[in-house]
């Protein structure tokens, strides 16, 4: 599986009906792609478009229809991207070969996770850093409430793990209390969110929420991790 | 690079039925840091808990008596003034106090 962080997507255009040792080029790039391990491809059919050939092809005009253009996808690291091209750059005998830099934001399977031998679920007592993360309730970061904002950017850099609790009451630089009050619909209590990590990914978390806080305080000191269990159960 | 400077979290464990002065404990410690002019103090609510008199902190049908923790971070000169008075506030409950590095952001 793809691993998060910069990596190649390489485009190629086709046109439907080229040929490569009797079978459609794209199915012979697919089946090249996935015997070489490449993480996925995808082949689309284009609705319209024109090549090299300066042919329209539209599926408008019946002798045309079977010439519809097919773009073949996908994306791995640098090393099996170089691996793969020359293979492909001799197999496309008719069409155009792109290769972009892309960044992995994501790369999610279902099914795998749970089959997969897990890594160990315990992590022993370790050293980590608690950072605590005060501000208002009714504080906003691009029209959602901040805490869940930055409950969702932690979740994207894999942090391990965080907390929101709501104060009852407090105050802060601001001056002004921050409690509940039976006439006030607006509520905007205060809001802690505790995070523990290791010091060099908890640096990273504090950076991100530093640029996302408009008011507010960040708190970091050293705590003992006694013991880390991750609740997925083995399937066995 | 923002710089974070040394300071203190301050900690106080109470109940929500504390009382001191005629009101509840945790307003009146609230008060009573704005008074010191204390950077800051938050109040949370647990949902259950116990403490040193062993009793149980759950909430009743018709009362409640639930765990209150009070969170305080200021420089440690500002902590030193404070915990006096605290000290004297509580009757009973839990003070900790750690050592932490602090950012206050205000765009």
């Amino acid at each position: 599986m793809l691993s998060k962080g910069v990596a190649k997507k390489v485009m190629i255009y086709l046109n439907e009906d080229t040929q490569h040792h009797l079978t459609p080029l794209y199915e012979s790039i697919l089946t090249y792609l996935m015997h070489k391990g490449v993480a996925g491809a995808t082949a689309t059919r284009a609705f319209a478009g024109f090549g090299a050939h300066a042919v329209l092809h539209t599926p408008k005009m019946e002798a045309l229809a079977e010439h519809l253009p097919i773009r073949v996808e996908f994306i791995d690291s640098a090393e099996k991207v170089e691996e793969v091209l020359p293979t492909l750059y001799d197999m496309v005998t008719d069409g155009l070969i792109e290769v972009q830099d892309t960044r992995i934001v994501k790369a999610a399977m279902k099914e795998k996770r749970q089959s997969e031998s897990k890594p160990p679920r315990t992590r022993e007592a370790a050293k980590a850093k608690l950072m605590q993360i005060f501000f208002g309730e009714a504080d906003r970061w691009h029209d959602e409430p901040l805490y869940d904002a930055i409950l969702k950017q932690l979740r994207m850099m894999e942090i391990a793990g965080a907390t929101v609790y709501r104060g009852i009451d407090g105050y802060g630089a601001k001056g002004h209390s921050h409690k509940k009050s039976f006439f006030h619909i607006s509520r905007d209590l205060p809001v802690m969110i505790s995070v523990i990590e290791s010091e060099e990914k908890l640096n990273q978390a504090a950076s991100a929420v530093e640029g996302m806080l408009e008011d507010g305080l960040i708190v970091i000191s050293d705590v003992d991790v006694v013991r880390l269990v991750h609740a997925n159960l083995p399937t066995s | 690079m923002p710089t974070y400077q040394p300071a203190k979290l301050l900690r106080l464990h109470i109940a929500e039925s504390d009382r001191f002065g005629g009101k509840a404990l945790h307003e009146s410690i609230l008060e009573k840091c704005r008074e010191l002019k204390i950077a800051g103090a938050t109040v949370f609510r647990g949902l259950e808990g116990y403490g040193e008199t062993a009793e149980i902190h759950r909430p009743h049908l018709l009362s409640r008596d639930l765990p209150i923790v009070v969170q305080i971070v200021d420089t440690a000169e500002n902590i030193e003034r404070l915990l006096p008075v605290v000290e004297g506030m509580l009757e009973k409950g839990l003070i900790a106090i750690s050592a932490v590095s602090a950012l206050r952001i205000h765009k």
